[in-house]
């Protein structure tokens, strides 16, 4: 096999693969840093976001990448609500409790999306879509989008943070929250933002997802493993990590065919993460020991 | 005069357990007060009641004229005292800049003029101030913390052990800091475990045994004072 094949079949797909993990994984990052919990719902919330795209594009009728910015909005509003009305009255107990109760959240809202959208494989558009040709390089439009998608997202996430008043708070409640209260910021703005910001950018992973392949109501259970080890990889808190470990593992999934069966493809995942919490909990860009 | 802040037969702790009894302290405008005392005396515990962080059940505590006895730890910032914890009193992760911005966090419209004056207190911090906090020496991270408290314009810091693990240079240094603070009209609370030293540094003190008041006094009168000296100060 030579290089251009190498690249076209495995290195590509697993760059897309792996931008749509990274855009759930910074996410995660996110909450783990300020919240400190491991969010389960996360997967789910990535389902709930591609469907409200799908039924932009099926009920209204307005093109794929048009539906992708009321996605966004429509789930960065769910996730605070559900933040106000469950996890909120949660945070003064253990975090394992909040824990478990994502867990819950994940499978409420699956099934909010199979009884509202049924258990049917779906797509945001029929028929074929031949890649473009560059230099050799065979890419998809589509393809495109999601790496672009992700670079302008999370450059703009980037530039909030270390440029704006409330992303620097968020970032000091990340480093040390009770310095952060007897500074007087107020926590729950700070929360508040945290969840738009994760919600939307999850909505962005699950619409994604299906635009590069099909909608399903597990689709985003799925991918609740790769996220969480690309989070864990980058290192816990920091946002750049989580886009480095999203593609490191999404390229790692995609090569892994080329010496296992491709139903363990899954499989590469978990490992990746078991490695790193033995070897390295910290994270390939130091971030926070869980 | 009234003092600017006065404990007054303060009773209270954590919980259940009373770890402060029948305490009274004040502190003046214009004035540094130290309180020394051998460990578990209660020390920092009566800092952090100032700051509304522990339950109270007796006496009160009198601030400018208001009494904040029971009031939370957000609304005290605002009325005019900061507190700098003895550790975890900078954020890491974030520049020398951005921890004095986070510290004038309440504060509305430009700041420019209180980072001035912070700069000029410390000047080693201008020159680094796009450096994370969390890679400066112990010495400097005090000043980044004291700093970050001072951005809101208190008129009353508190401070937790501000020489705490430094060299007895930079000791000296922090103790130089506390007075050009004070200078610019702060008053400062602290709490010492080098108790000769901050003796010798403060306006006045107080000696703290078993969270009651054991001894007060000019820093002189109690470096001077035989009791004092033999219990707690090591001969």
């Amino acid at each position: 096999m030579d290089l251009i094949e190498l690249l076209n079949f495995y290195v590509i797909p697993g760059i897309v693969l792996g931008s749509i993990y990274a855009l759930g994984a910074v996410g995660i990052t996110l909450i783990f840093a300020i919240l400190r919990y491991a969010h389960l719902a996360h997967g789910d919330l990535a389902t709930f976001g591609a469907f409200v795209a799908l039924a932009c594009v099926t009920g209204v009728g307005i093109p794929p990448l048009a539906a992708l910015p009321i996605a966004i909005l429509v789930t960065a509003a769910v996730a605070v609500g559900i933040d106000k009305v469950f996890y909120e009255h949660l945070r003064e107990r253990p975090k394992i409790v909040t824990v478990m109760a994502s867990l819950g959240i994940a499978l409420m809202l699956r099934s909010v999306v199979q009884v509202v959208w049924g258990v049917d494989t779906e797509t945001y558009s029929r028929g074929i879509v031949r890649p473009e040709d560059y230099f050799g390089l065979r890419i998809r439009d589509r393809e495109l989008y999601t790496v672009v998608a992700l670079i302008v997202l999370v450059g703009a996430l980037q530039l909030f943070l270390t440029r704006s008043k409330w992303g620097k708070a968020m970032r000091a409640m990340s480093d040390n929250p009770n310095l952060a209260l007897l500074s007087g910021i107020d926590n729950k703005k700070v929360v508040m933002l945290t969840w738009v910001i994760a919600g939307g950018l999850c909505a962005a992973s699950g619409f994604f997802l299906g635009y590069n392949t099909e909608i399903k109501s597990m689709m985003g259970w799925h991918m609740l493993l790769p996220m969480f080890a690309a989070a864990i990889l980058g290192g816990v808190g920091r946002v750049e990590g989580a886009v480095l470990g999203g593609l490191i593992v999404g390229i790692a999934e995609e090569l892994s065919v080329l010496v296992i069966p491709s139903e363990y493809k899954a499989a590469m995942a978990f490992a990746i993460l078991l490695f790193m919490l033995l070897v390295r909990p910290t994270g390939l860009l130091k971030g926070k020991v869980l | 005069m009234t003092a600017l802040l006065s404990m007054e037969s303060l009773t209270g702790g954590y919980g259940d357990a009373d770890i402060l009894i029948d305490v009274s302290l004040h502190v003046d405008v214009d004035e540094i007060v130290a309180i020394v005392g051998p460990n578990g005396a209660g020390k920092s515990t009566a800092m952090k009641s100032v700051f509304g962080l522990l339950t109270i059940r007796g006496g009160k505590m009198l601030f400018d004229g208001d009494d904040i006895t029971r009031w939370a730890p957000n609304r005290i910032v605002q009325r005019g005292i900061c507190y700098v914890p003895q550790v975890d009193n900078i954020f890491r992760e974030m520049s020398i800049h951005e921890n004095l911005e986070m510290g004038g966090f309440l504060r509305k419209g430009d700041l420019s003029a209180a980072y001035d004056r912070i700069y000029t207190l410390f000047p080693d911090l201008k020159e680094r101030r796009r450096t994370p906090a969390g890679s400066l020496s112990g010495g400097q991270r005090q000043m980044v913390a004291m700093g970050r408290a001072l951005m809101l314009d208190p008129k009353l810091l508190l401070l937790d052990e501000p020489t705490a693990g430094l060299s007895p240079k930079y000791m000296e240094q922090i103790f130089q800091i506390c007075r050009d603070v004070r200078d610019t009209g702060v008053a400062i609370l602290l709490v010492e475990q080098h108790a000769k030293q901050a003796l010798a540094f403060a306006d006045r003190g107080y000696v703290l045994a078993a969270g009651r008041n054991r001894h007060e006094g000019s820093g002189a009168d109690l470096l001077a004072d035989r009791e004092v000296a033999e219990m707690f100060l090591g001969g």
